[in-house]
């Protein structure tokens, strides 16, 4: 099979549309950040408060939300996780110095225990308030303990029963449906006595993260030093490969690909967190891949065309040639990371989306950005050379007799292809 | 031909190697703590403390030997937590005061004004102190948590060359986070002072009964709230004896049947308890943990070498408290900076979701080969699996951790070591469209695209490096996977594909064709 043969396409005829295109998306992002007050930055880079809690039954957003405006946390943001289960995240932020803040950042634990308080029912107040323990909220020591307490100092039993309750929470998104599930005979406690002293609730702490304001900005530091060196560093290296022109035209491309994924992370919502740089910097690693094998078979294709083809011809033929390849790859690149979206799971859903948005645009970059640059510096340095020529030969003209100089002036109107510039546009160092 | 089975049999170790490295993959594959649940914390030292404690001592060393000297002052107070003031000297004894600090306080440096004399700790000084603080405070730490038994924590000081005063502290597999965040940050300070008075409910109403005056050598402590010791002591300021005297704590049972803390100690420590307790019998002794009175039993006996702390513990509490005391105490105190806690069932539910994705994605890509390259393509999926099970080994050879970016990492490999297959075909392809035999146009294909493979795999690699030098774990473990995933992928597609497209035209009688 075979998809791509011996194909003519122009791509580099509609390059001026691809950069509007480009200009239009970026653009769009932009406005997008104005209108919502700049990217949603996760506590990794902010500082703040994350709790990840899962639910027993399904939770209207709006009534948790209601009931945790009851509890002053400062600005915080209720997003419900797809996939299975009723997932909710709660996230808020760290202000800085505020006592709270202090405290908050002192002991995370307490936050997650105050947002869940928070978020109890009437029942679950009912229950608590008899002094009854929320086996789906306690750590597996307490819950041993508690049997300990009840199966009359059998350490062995407890630690047992402990951590079968573990396996099952485990299981089922961490938490316990019924009372019945806990192993009781196994304990050596009998149910009723359980009943008596613990009580199902319907919620469960899947995971917690605080991060200090100075922390998220060390981090906000070296996630940009990572991406700053990285850009630098292939730069650097395309330049050794290349000429210096490829390698700005290979990296301004990477820029591009940087901006119109945040342009989407914003349209979409997503959040700013390292994963996403982590994602973001591979597609840097991946659009550059892209745009080397084209720049590779352009080096080709300069040592067997020489300059006998129009720059822009040359170009186009080599995206050609290179064509099936690029798709190819991008297909196969495509349906990893889009199976990562599919099936990856709701905590790197943020990282598939980047990477997602930036393998296409890696590719669409490669065509439309480093190789339509590459074509206007050529084109740009051939008119100069032509340019330059004129001048001379007018200067000749004016040199010899004046009348003649309007003939003279039509010269340059001939075909390209005719006027060869002298000097060879060098494409890198032979191997 | 016996090149080429050389060549096999080269292959065959390899992967016969790193399928050795990985098996068994639950044992050999280390899980980051977002995949395996656990904690992942950032903290800082207070090492202000640490330097406090130095000029403390200062403080009372300045008074004794003012006081040998025959030197009169007001007082000696510490200011800030660095420097050492003494109040209202006699002026006319400067030079025993130059004599004094010139002979005691050499890591001090002087000044005077004002009738006022100002010890300031020598910056270089202050800096070997913050640093054996962090560094004890790692000790203790890591005491703490392997006795608690965590498996494979890791605890490292932070900053360039380990120089900042933050400790990194991950903890794979830890249920109770609750609780092993107390048991680290416990100061676990142990001091047994004699009581003077109290319990008195209030600071003031104990004051008032010295005439709001605390007595010379004495201060006051707050007792545990909420049980019968509750209330403020005035106890003696020098302590009996202190947490470094200890050998030994254990959890026991008090005379009640109620958890406690025993203790055993050292054998200069039982000289000086036995001296305290001899002397004081009939007396009280405050047990004070962490500047709070636990207990503050009677002495009735002289005792030597053991002892017993009651407090109202539950099972586990006494059991961390004998840990920690056990560890030693903290130099200073400590102040949590970042903390990510990840459930057990969301990294049992990471790991569903990342197998998932891998699976799809393996299938996905094998097909669509199957289906472009024909043959060939089979060709492309046994470099691909063989890529998968070198990563896999490499990752458990290098100990490496396979967190949830590093499944994604795994995954995108897969998409990018089918790269290095497809530029390969389709350079023969080319070249067999060009009317090359298939010998030449297979030979020619792998050479040229060699160079291209390795250009634009190497640019990946530089910014793998660039995500492994300033990420954090996750990361981390996303640029690691990447790394070895690429490099792998070389030689897979590279050395792997071409050894079976020269098994397969041996095989062949006359190779005219090559299905691809």
């Amino acid at each position: 099979m075979e998809f791509f043969k011996d194909t003519h396409y122009k791509f580099l005829k509609i390059k001026y549309w691809a950069f509007a295109l480009s200009f239009l998306i970026i653009a769009g992002g932009v406005v997008s950040l104005i209108v919502k007050g700049g990217f949603r930055m996760g506590v990794d880079f902010q500082g703040g408060t994350l709790v990840q809690l899962s639910f027993s039954q399904e939770t209207p957003i709006n009534q948790l939300r209601d009931k945790l405006g009851n509890l002053d946390l400062g600005s915080s943001t209720i997003q419900k996780m797809g996939g299975k289960g009723h997932e909710y995240v709660i996230r808020t932020q760290a202000t800085g110095s505020s006592k709270q803040a202090v405290e908050s950042m002192d002991n995370p634990g307490e936050v997650a225990q105050k947002i869940v308080d928070v978020l109890r029912d009437d029942e679950e107040k009912r229950q608590i308030a008899a002094g009854k323990l929320d086996l789906n909220l306690a750590e597996p020591s307490v819950v041993k303990n508690l049997l300990l307490s009840l199966n009359g100092g059998d350490e062995a039993k407890a630690a047992a029963a402990a951590e079968k309750v573990l396996e099952i929470k485990k299981g089922n998104s961490g938490l316990l449906k019924t009372i019945d599930q806990v192993p009781v005979s196994l304990a050596g406690v009998s149910m009723s006595k359980l009943r008596e002293k613990a009580f199902i609730g319907r919620t469960a702490i899947q995971r917690t993260e605080v991060v200090g304001s100075q922390v998220g900005k060390d981090l906000r530091r070296r996630a940009t030093l990572a991406t700053i060196w990285a850009l630098a560093g292939m730069m650097i290296y395309i330049a050794c490969r290349f000429q210096i022109v490829y390698g700005i035209a290979a990296v301004l491309p990477l820029a591009h690909d940087v901006l119109v994924t945040l342009a989407f992370i914003s349209f979409f919502n997503y959040e700013i967190s390292l994963t996403v740089i982590a994602a973001l910097l591979t597609i840097v690693g991946y659009s550059v891949n892209d745009t080397i094998v084209i720049f590779d078979r352009i080096r080709d294709n300069i040592k067997k065309y020489g300059t006998k083809m129009d720059f822009e011809d040359m170009l186009n033929l080599s995206i050609n040639e290179t064509l099936s390849r690029t798709i190819i790859t991008a297909l196969t690149v495509f349906m990893t990371v889009l199976c990562l979206y599919l099936f990856g799971g709701e905590v790197i859903k943020d990282f598939s989306f980047t990477m997602l948005v930036g393998v296409i645009s890696g590719s669409y970059s490669t065509i439309y950005q480093s190789c339509a640059w590459v074509g206007i510096w050529e084109k740009h340095k051939q008119k100069r050379k032509e340019k330059a020529k004129l001048e001379a030969a007018q200067k000749m003209a004016s040199e010899k007799t004046l009348p003649k100089k309007a003939e003279e002036a039509v010269a340059p109107v001939a075909p390209k292809a005719e006027a060869k510039p002298k000097a060879k546009p060098k494409a890198g160092k032979k191997k | 031909m016996k090149n080429l089975y050389a060549k096999l049999g080269f292959i065959v170790a390899v992967v016969a190697l790193f399928t050795f490295f990985a098996l068994p993959v639950k044992e050999k594959i280390k899980l980051g703590l977002d995949l395996k649940g656990g904690m992942h914390l950032v903290l800082k030292v207070q090492t202000d403390d640490a330097i406090k404690i130095v000029t403390d001592q200062a403080v009372l060393q300045m008074e004794e030997e003012m006081k040998k000297a025959g030197v009169k002052y007001d007082r000696v107070d510490r200011s800030g937590y660095d420097k050492v003031v003494v109040n209202n000297y006699d002026l006319e004894k400067e030079r025993d005061m130059e004599t004094i600090v010139k002979e005691n306080f050499s890591d001090w440096t002087s000044s005077s004004s004002n009738g006022k004399y100002v010890l300031t700790i020598k910056p270089n000084v202050a800096l070997q102190i913050r640093d054996q603080a962090v560094e004890q405070a790692k000790e203790t730490i890591r005491n703490r948590i392997d006795q608690f038994g965590v498996s494979e924590p890791v605890i490292q000081r932070q900053g360039i060359g380990g120089t900042s005063d933050s400790l990194l502290v991950q903890l794979p597999g830890v249920e109770d986070p609750q609780r092993v965040k107390n048991l680290i940050r416990n100061t676990a300070v142990l001091e047994l002072k004699l009581v003077q008075d109290g319990p008195v409910g209030t600071k003031e109403a104990l004051l008032s009964k010295y005439n709001n005056v605390i007595p010379e050598g004495t201060e006051i402590v707050r007792g545990s709230a909420g049980r019968e010791e509750q209330g403020f002591y005035l106890v003696k300021k020098v302590s009996a004896i202190t947490g470094a005297d200890l050998k030994d704590a254990s959890v026991g049972k008090d005379e009640y049947g109620s958890p406690a803390v025993n203790f055993r100690l050292k054998s200069e420590g039982s000289r000086k308890f036995y001296k305290v307790t001899s002397e004081n019998q009939g007396q009280r002794l405050a047990i004070i943990l962490d500047g709070i009175v636990e207990s503050a039993p009677s002495i009735n006996a002289a005792i030597s070498d053991s002892g017993i702390i009651q407090g109202h513990f539950t099972y586990d509490q006494a059991k961390d408290l004998s840990l920690t005391l056990r560890s030693g105490s903290l130099p200073a105190s400590i102040l949590y900076m970042e903390e990510r806690t990840i459930g057990p069932s969301l990294g049992a539910d990471s790991i569903r979701t990342g197998l998932r994705a891998m699976v799809a994605a393996l299938l996905l890509v094998i097909i669509f080969m199957l289906v472009y390259y024909k043959v060939s393509g089979l060709n492309a999926v046994v470099a691909l699996i063989l890529n998968t099970i070198i990563t896999m080994g490499a990752l458990a050879y290098f100990r490496a951790t396979l967190t949830l970016p590093g499944i994604a990492g795994l995954i995108l490999s897969i998409g990018m070591a089918v790269d290095a297959n497809v530029l390969i075909f389709e350079r023969i392809r080319e070249d067999l469209r060009a009317g090359k035999s298939v010998k030449s146009a297979i030979d020619d294909g792998f050479k040229k695209a060699f160079v291209t493979i390795f250009d634009s795999n190497l640019t990946t690699v530089i910014s793998a490096i660039f995500l492994f030098q300033f990420g954090s774990g996750p990361i981390k473990g996303f640029a690691v996977t990447l790394i070895i995933g690429i490099a792998a992928s070389m030689f897979t597609a590279c050395y792997v594909s071409k050894v079976i497209f020269e098994l397969d035209m041996s095989l062949r009688k006359k190779v005219n064709t090559l299905s691809i």
